[in-house]
């Protein structure tokens, strides 16, 4: 086969765009590793050359059905005009939308006037101490900013002590030769002067599973903010939302931030209202995830209020299954707050006999309480 | 042997002389590896023969395997070095009466006798030819030796504080795999060249099960492939892999069976489902009705 040497290059380099204005993660380091390969004489043979591509331009499973595609729309189709166009094309930086205020988003206060009003409110420590005894369902409009960097400002700090704490556990186990001995050199050799090695600590692996159904609307906004916080600071959490449908979020709020990630769910939340399936959500996530992410030293969260509309005794199966995979299993209900609750919807009283702890999670107060939980673990 | 394998028909007709049955992409995947000495990234199920690639490769290119297991809690000193304290300190008391200076003696005591090569340093320091490393399972680790490694497979060389350091003489082929048990960084995925290993086709499956027990029956290699690519297709706990595929194919044999059959099945299915709830799920769905004649 006869190729135009720079032609192609080109094209190559046509492709590498293409492929990135797509939303491949192909960057500067993969162009050249693909030209290298060029080089080594890989394009004579179309399947050898699309297998080659296929290696240097995906780095995840789920890239591989985009490549496919991305692959034959660019070098399979005759017209040359989608690589001529991509070969031309700057790719302008993203312009991203304004900042806009995250509650407005979730349809909660509005906008600039709200704004104005924030600062005439004074916050002093009355008003802190008020808002953290506040059901989330009755925060007002007003409030609702403040309480919002508040509960920031918590559960970052509440994040940290649960590190450092973590850190201090499992001290003296194992002497640490290699300090010991450095130790022992001052005393001419010998090892008068013992150290020693904890265990590294084990990480903690959390699961979260956020109802954000209709019926939970009103807290659901809070609640995801706490579990960005949990996820912003420990190392290995994976959250999920479900309402009638199971979708995991951990890369969405890893990549795209809390606001976008809202963004992205309130479009759906008018949808949200036909009913929470929270057996046939508990049973996806065992089908799809569970057995990634389950191990025994995680631990999973489920915050929801239990009205499940699904099938009788579904919830309870899957609920068994969580339970038997994992450490512990918290369930956190924000009816619980309520003066006289019982959990005699039939979704809580499935889940209840497997739950280790129940706890509400109506106020910011309570969702501190989770730190002591957190740490005896 | 190295510089003979020149194209990629070259290394596909290697592998199988050794008995390993490799498709054109792996085979192509594999090829950029020995030339562009780039790290390979491949993700599959368990039991699909990841690990045997890299197996296979050091057999291929007469080197050495080195083999860098993964595990929670995996730190620098299982992976890269270690200092040898015991016969440090037996090196400190024959020094003690030495008349060598302080400087010297603890240059003695930290010098490369006493040093304990891990995989990581091992594969680094190599002398004739460049090894295989293989760095199985890597999903395992935490994210800190993650962000080590990435170091390691851009510069491929190591610090020792007390030595120096030791950079690699000869560049080795590095096989990363990962069973998918959490998203690896995308630092280390943008370093490597990736390939996803699925189950294999029916073809691909029986050529294994030739290649591996040339002496098979026709019939019963047929249809246990039949029966294996039938229960994938079912939702189990643990889906078979070829491994599975490979130990019930020699259980078999080795009871002397000739054809499958719901008995023959049903004595040995232990080589196939590691799950009671997979079992149950079998017998509840009937096992002859995943035999074929």
């Amino acid at each position: 086969m006869e190729i135009d040497k720079p032609t192609f290059t080109r094209a190559l380099i046509g492709f590498a765009q293409f492929a990135r204005s797509k939303g491949l993660n192909v960057g500067v380091e993969e162009t050249f590793t693909a030209l290298r390969a060029v080089d080594l004489g890989v394009f004579e043979n179309k399947a050898v050359f699309y297998y080659t591509l296929k290696a240097i331009f995906c780095c995840n499973k789920d890239d591989l059905p985009l490549f496919d595609h991305l692959f034959g729309i660019y070098w399979e189709t005759k017209n040359d005009d989608t690589r001529k166009k991509s070969q031309h094309k700057i790719i302008n930086p993203q312009h991203l939308p304004k900042q806009q205020s995250v509650l407005s988003a979730w349809g909660l206060g509005n906008g600039e006037q709200k704004q104005e009003e924030d600062s005439k409110t004074v916050t002093g420590g009355n008003a802190t101490v008020r808002l953290r005894k506040t059901d989330f369902s009755k925060v007002a409009e007003m409030d609702a900013s403040i309480l919002e960097d508040i509960a920031e400002k918590l559960w970052r700090e509440m994040s940290k002590r649960l590190k450092r704490r973590m850190k201090r556990r499992h001290t003296r186990e194992t002497i640490d030769l290699r300090r010991t001995i450095r130790a022992s050199l001052q005393h001419g050799g010998d090892p008068i002067e013992l150290r020693h090695r904890g265990k590294k600590p084990r990480k903690m692996r959390l699961v979260i599973l956020l109802d954000v159904s209709g019926s939970m609307d009103k807290y659901s906004f809070f609640l995801l903010r706490f579990v960005w916080a949990l996820q912003s600071y420990f190392e290995q959490v994976e959250s999920f939302v479900f309402s009638t449908q199971l979708r995991c979020i951990t890369e969405a709020l890893k990549t795209k931030g809390l606001e976008k990630t809202l963004k992205m769910l309130t479009p759906q939340a008018d949808n949200w209202s036909s009913g929470t399936k929270i057996g046939e959500c508990l049973k996806s996530f065992n089908d799809q995830y569970a057995s990634r992410i389950l191990t025994r030293s995680s631990m999973v969260i489920v915050l929801s209020d239990g009205l499940d509309t699904g099938e009788k005794g579904v919830l309870e199966g899957e609920i068994q299954k969580i339970r038997r995979k994992t450490r512990r299993l918290i369930w956190l209900n924000p009816l619980k707050g309520m003066t006289n609750y019982e959990p005699s919807a039939r979704g809580m009283s499935e889940a209840l006999p497997y739950v280790d702890y129940f706890r509400s999670a109506h106020n910011l107060e309570s969702m501190l309480e989770l730190e002591d939980l957190l740490c005896s673990l | 042997m190295e510089t003979s394998i020149n194209d990629i028909s070259a290394l596909i007709s290697g592998f199988d002389r050794l008995g390993y049955v490799i498709d054109e992409e792996l085979a192509t995947v594999v090829f950029l590896l020995l030339k562009l000495r780039k790290p390979i990234l491949v993700e599959g199920n368990p039991g699909i023969g990841k690990t045997e690639l890299a197996n296979m490769l050091a057999r291929l290119l007469d080197t050495q395997l080195i083999r860098l297991q993964c595990y929670e809690g995996l730190d620098v000193n299982a992976a890269v070095y270690e200092w040898n304290y015991q016969k440090q300190l037996l090196g400190i008391k024959i020094q003690e009466h030495s008349t060598l200076n302080e400087a010297e003696k603890e240059k003695n005591i930290f010098s490369e006798d006493y040093l304990l090569k891990r995989p990581l340093l091992q594969s680094i320091s190599a002398k004739d030819k460049a090894p295989v490393l293989l760095i199985d399972e890597i999903d395992r680790t935490d994210e800190e030796f993650e962000a080590f490694l990435l170091e390691l497979l851009s510069e491929f060389q190591i610090t020792i504080p007390e030595l120096g350091t030791i950079k690699a003489v000869h560049v080795p082929y590095v096989i990363l795999t990962s069973n998918r048990t959490r998203e690896l960084s995308d630092a280390l995925k943008r370093r490597c060249l990736y390939h996803w290993v699925d189950y294999p086709s029916m073809e691909k499956e029986l050529a294994i099960v030739y290649k591996r027990f040339p002496e098979i029956e026709q019939k019963l290699a047929t249809q246990i492939v039949h029966f294996i690519q039938a229960l994938r297709q079912k939702k189990l706990q643990k889906t078979p892999g070829v491994s599975e595929t490979l130990d019930w194919a020699l259980s078999l044999m080795t009871l002397g069976y000739h054809t499958l059959d719901e008995q023959a099945v049903a004595r040995t299915f232990g080589c196939i489902l590691k799950s009671t709830d997979d079992i149950r799920a079998l017998q509840e769905a009937g096992i002859e009705s995943l035999l074929i004649a």
